[in-house]
């Protein structure tokens, strides 16, 4: 187990008084919000300054931890002395995020009695999901704490949605959020799904039928002639296998072949001479 | 048992979120937190346990008013719809 330095993780002195840490926690808590940072490891800071604070805004547990912390190092293997809790009453007081679920291994062997005796925890976790696993319906494990869940993903599954997992939380049932990992081409709203249909020029000015790749199949789509790039076509029933099932949202781009040999410049040249078009022309 | 949730009972979202039932009741009477019924048979959409996170994290680190964490929730909502909307055109 590694040693946490919770003064470095809040930037405060060993000896900071109580007000100067909790306006260290809040300005690290707007900068790492994960609703609004930029920062690329936003969501792991914010744990730890979540933990940092949940034990150095509590005068026992910062006792505790100026105790046991005496000469070591952050990073540092560490282990607590044997009866060094003797004489510490931690209070049944949750952490300021309440996201108790994401501190370290560290806080846990120090303060895990206290969380333990806290009762009321959060009974719901995320589950991150591909979108084709909405298609054919999933098993995840997921791990909470020391127990390992087969936790059966229902087709037809859709971001945001929550699942609930019998008996599971303790006490009562868990609830689980389910979150789509980012796929390369498709996107999800709700049941609908949206994909950019990239299409040839001759494709969107005569009409054609183009294949389309789907998680649940290829699907063969009729583009109407003289489509523009821009244009959404509806395919109904198409989006994920929900019930009700969501609709495929078709988002057209003209995509033009490169004038990279004289032959492709001379049709190029060819059409330019064909056609009397300004696309600018009101 | 896996089956997905709707909607969720006053008594499941205390407990998704860790909260006091008072503090939940408080802040539904005010308006501040949506729900469908009547007390205390409320039903609560599943997007709103994210809104109810977020307020809960706000009042707790800058101890704020609950309007304020509520206004702070409102606008936070209207960025995920932004979001969504600049998804779903291709533009994120």
């Amino acid at each position: 187990m590694e040693f946490r330095d919770y003064y470095q993780a809040l930037g405060v002195a060993r000896d900071a008084p109580a007000d100067e840490i909790k306006k260290a926690y809040r300005k690290l808590a707007r900068k790492y919000h994960p609703d609004v940072s930029k920062e690329a490891d936003a969501g792991k800071r914010m744990a730890e300054v979540n933990e940092a604070y949940a034990v150095l805004s509590d005068p026992e547990k910062r006792a505790a931890y100026d105790q046991i912390g005496k000469g070591a190092q952050p990073g540092q293997e560490f282990r607590p002395p044997p009866g060094w809790d003797q004489g510490f009453h931690f209070s049944e007081r949750a952490g300021p995020g309440g996201q108790g679920e994401d501190f370290s291994d560290f806080f846990s062997e120090i303060f895990g009695r206290a969380r333990a005796s806290r009762g009321r925890n959060d009974q719901h976790a995320r589950v991150m999901l591909d979108l084709e696993d909405s298609f054919t319906g999933a098993t995840r494990q997921l791990m909470l704490g020391d127990r390992a869940l087969n936790v059966k993903i229902p087709k037809g599954v859709r971001e945001g949605q929550v699942i609930r997992l019998a008996g599971q939380g303790k006490p009562g049932d868990l609830l689980l959020e389910v979150q789509f990992n980012p796929h390369p081409r498709l996107r999800a709203d709700g049941r609908d799904l949206y994909l950019g249909l990239p299409v040839a020029p001759w494709e969107a000015a005569l009409g054609a039928i183009v294949p389309v790749d789907l998680p649940g199949g290829a699907l063969n789509v009729r583009i109407p002639a003289g489509a523009q790039s821009g244009r959404q076509m509806r395919v109904r029933g198409k989006g994920l296998p929900s019930n009700p099932p969501g609709d495929l949202y078709l988002d057209i781009r003209i995509v033009t072949p490169p004038a990279d040999t004289p032959k492709a410049k001379e049709h190029y040249e060819t059409m330019a001479k064909a056609f009397d078009f300004d696309p600018r022309a009101q | 048992m896996t089956e997905p949730v709707e909607f969720l009972t006053l008594d499941e979202l205390c407990v998704a979120c860790a909260l006091e039932r008072e503090w939940l009741v408080v802040r539904v009477q005010e308006g501040l937190i949506p729900a469908t019924g009547d007390a205390p048979e409320w039903r609560f959409t599943t997007t709103t346990l994210t809104r109810v996170r977020r307020m809960r994290e706000i009042e707790r680190t800058y101890e704020a008013a609950p309007e304020l964490a509520a206004l702070v929730a409102d606008m936070l909502e209207q960025m995920d719809d932004l979001r969504a909307r600049l998804k779903r055109a291709g533009l994120d």
